[in-house]
């Protein structure tokens, strides 16, 4: 492993990281106010990135301003969606026990992944070259240049900004504070007039959203396919790792998760052999090793509450 | 919750105990009885489809143990089935009779699930789910680099004795006991001090264990019993299905899992049998019906591909919000009204 393995591998890792923390900051905020265990945000992922794929390549025009109106009306569909969904799956199963609702949000998944793949079938495709493609390169003084590629520099700008804008959203607006204080105490909240109905569908519209952006995001770097679906196990690992209930530990924990997998994983998966077996594909499972290594340290995660159980 | 009509009335511990308690349950599970030993004759050349629904029926009744009378959430109950077929294909390869590689399959399985269980003491719930989600892809990972992913491994067909089973017919009676067996056990263990434990684990872990429940034990227990069946399962599906890849097992095949419990009726002993036989089906159903709607609308073609998931996610979340007892509550309530009809009460 050299320096420049190490460097190369954490910038990357980081790029991949700001978008899994953007996944994850929707899959956390939903489990915070919404106590729902969403196992269908990976869908979510693959629905925007689907859409905006479509939609940019079939709206006229010159590419770059049909992938603004396409992105922006695949926000739309994703809000939609996630208002959809809450009225019409989740508020009926309010107060169900937690296995049906996980069933639930399996199904849900099974619906969209089915409805997509079914649309536009399972292949990779790209987008239109809406952003500059190549290698940026990172000059050293007397080292080796770093080379990242351009679109991942993007998107991780990109995830970076909404990252920000999303903690002022929920530290500064009126809504925000509501869907705070719903996630906090809900009883209280709903006391003092917030509508936690209303809060339920906004978490689920903002989760889409934000799955939404995840998933276009990481069509530009990597093109879309069926397979971005499985980012949402990502930042499942993400969120647990971050402890389930906490933003900031999701947005830790994308970054974490996005930098082992580009480093750790990469490296395994390039140089280690077990058995004389090299273990190809070992940064696939990385995600997962993480996720029962902190179950069995921290069970709540690095930021998560403790949960205190009494009789 | 048992509703029976009135006029039943129990005047020893043995009646009040026994699973078919009343005439109309004796009398219908005789005919089920009948109408499984004869199944051959009447399902000719859709046996395959019974022999499936065995298999994974077996599998279920595990799953129903550990989900729903125990209460532990697990998204990784395929890689059990693996664990079995795979232990199974490496025993037969090497000489052991297929009568001795079964129960050690499953016994190997019982292990992982044991190992698998522990951490559930300390993990609950949605963590516990995660974990044995983890669980799944990791295992996963392993049979594609111990054994390599697509093309398969062949198995040997099973023999007893010496006695090589070929046909569909021969394997459906081989199934047959093997399934009763699993069916009636599971029903015994759930009324006895297992099943007990198990259900006051699963309503409040912390209370069962200050009543004398030792809680590491039981959650082990019901772990480990899942994967033994699950084994079992995975032992029969290689023997049958003859060749066995990674893409048996995967978390798709899991969730299929889940959805035979839960659409079937969690906490009940007749909801797997009766999820399994409704997911089978309709799996092959839909595989019947696909090319036939090809055929009739070209330009669907594509779309028509992924219509088992469509479907299938559609038909659980409908299921869930209208009854979220699964078939079994809904055989109960249907039992009821027919007691009760033509009047309301």
């Amino acid at each position: 492993m050299t320096w420049h393995f190490i460097a190369e591998g954490t910038l990357i890792g980081l790029a991949v990281g700001a978008i899994y923390a953007l996944i994850a900051l929707g899959f956390a905020l939903l489990y915070k106010s919404t106590k729902i265990l969403n196992l269908a945000h990976g869908e979510l992922v693959l629905f925007g990135g689907y859409l905006a794929i479509a939609l940019s390549t079939a709206l006229p025009g010159p590419p770059v301003l049909a992938f603004v109106l396409a992105v922006v009306a695949t926000l739309a569909a994703a809000a939609l969606l996630g208002f959809a969904v809450e009225r019409a799956v989740m508020r009926p199963l309010f107060g169900q026990p937690l296995l049906s609702v996980i069933i639930v949000t399996l199904a849900l998944g099974y619906v969209v992944r089915g409805v997509m793949v079914g649309l536009w079938g399972g292949d990779t495709r790209l987008f239109p070259p809406v952003v500059p493609t190549g290698v940026f390169r990172l000059p050293l003084p007397g080292l080796e240049a770093l080379a990242v590629p351009q679109v991942g520099v993007w998107a991780a700008l990109v995830a970076a900004v909404l990252l920000v804008a999303f903690s002022l959203f929920f530290r500064y607006s009126l809504w925000g504070i509501a869907m705070r204080a719903a996630a906090n105490e809900q009883l209280t909240a709903s006391a003092l007039g917030v509508s936690l109905k209303r809060v339920f569908a906004v978490a689920w519209a903002f989760a889409a959203a934000a799955a939404s952006v995840g998933g276009i995001l990481l069509g530009l770097w990597l093109g879309v396919n069926f397979a971005l679906g499985f980012v949402g196990l990502k930042a499942l690992a993400a969120v647990i790792l971050g402890g389930l209930d906490s933003i900031p530990g999701a947005i830790l924990g994308g970054f974490i998760i996005g930098v082992t997998e580009n480093l750790l994983g990469a490296y395994i998966d390039a140089r280690v052999q077990l058995f004389g077996v090299p273990l190809h594909g070992f940064k696939e499972i990385t995600p997962f090793l993480i996720i029962l290594l902190v179950l069995l340290v921290r069970p709540y995660g690095l930021f998560g509450t403790e949960h205190v159980e009494r009789l | 919750m048992a509703v029976r009509p009135a006029g039943t009335f129990k005047t020893t511990y043995a009646a009040d105990m026994a699973l078919l308690d009343t005439r109309f349950d004796q009398v219908g599970f005789a005919l089920l009885l009948l109408a499984l030993l004869l199944a051959p004759w009447w399902l000719g050349r859709y046996l395959f489809l019974l022999n499936a629904i065995g298999i994974f029926a077996i599998g279920a009744v595990g799953l129903s143990l550990l989900t729903g009378f125990g209460g532990q959430i697990s998204l990784g109950h395929a890689a059990f089935m693996a664990v079995g077929a795979y232990t199974s294909w490496l025993l037969t390869q090497h000489g052991v009779p297929f009568l001795l590689a079964l129960p050690l399959a499953g016994l190997t399985a019982f292990a992982f699930g044991a190992v698998v269980g522990l951490p559930s003491l300390r993990i609950k719930g949605l963590y516990l789910a995660i974990a044995t989600l983890a669980f799944q892809f990791v295992l996963d990972y392993v049979i594609v680099h111990a054994w390599g992913a697509g093309g398969g491994n062949v198995v040997v067909g099973p023999s007893l004795f010496g006695y090589a089973i070929r046909t569909e017919r021969q394997f459906y009676y081989l199934l047959l006991p093997l399934w009763l067996g699993a069916g009636v056990f599971a029903a015994n263990l759930v009324r006895g001090r297992v099943g007990l434990a198990l259900m006051a684990i699963r309503d409040r872990d912390y209370a069962a264990q200050v009543l004398g429940v030792p809680l590491l034990y039981y959650k082990a227990l019901a772990f480990a019993l899942a994967a033994f069946y699950a084994g079992v399962a995975g032992s029969l599906f290689a023997h049958y299905n003859r060749v066995i890849t990674n893409e048996h097992f995967t978390i798709g095949q899991s969730i299929d899992y889940i959805a035979m419990v839960v659409l079937g009726g969690l906490g009940s002993v007749w909801g797997p049998h009766l999820g399994a036989a409704l997911v089978i089906s309709l799996t092959q159903v839909l595989k019947i019906l696909t090319p036939a709607l090809v055929d009739l609308l070209p330009a669907f073609g594509r779309v028509a591909t992924p219509l088992r998931e469509v479907v299938f996610g559609a038909l659980l979340i409908g299921l869930l919000i209208w009854e979220p007892g699964g078939l079994a509550m809904l055989c109960r309530k249907l039992k009821r009204y027919l007691d009760l009809w033509p009047f309301p009460y």
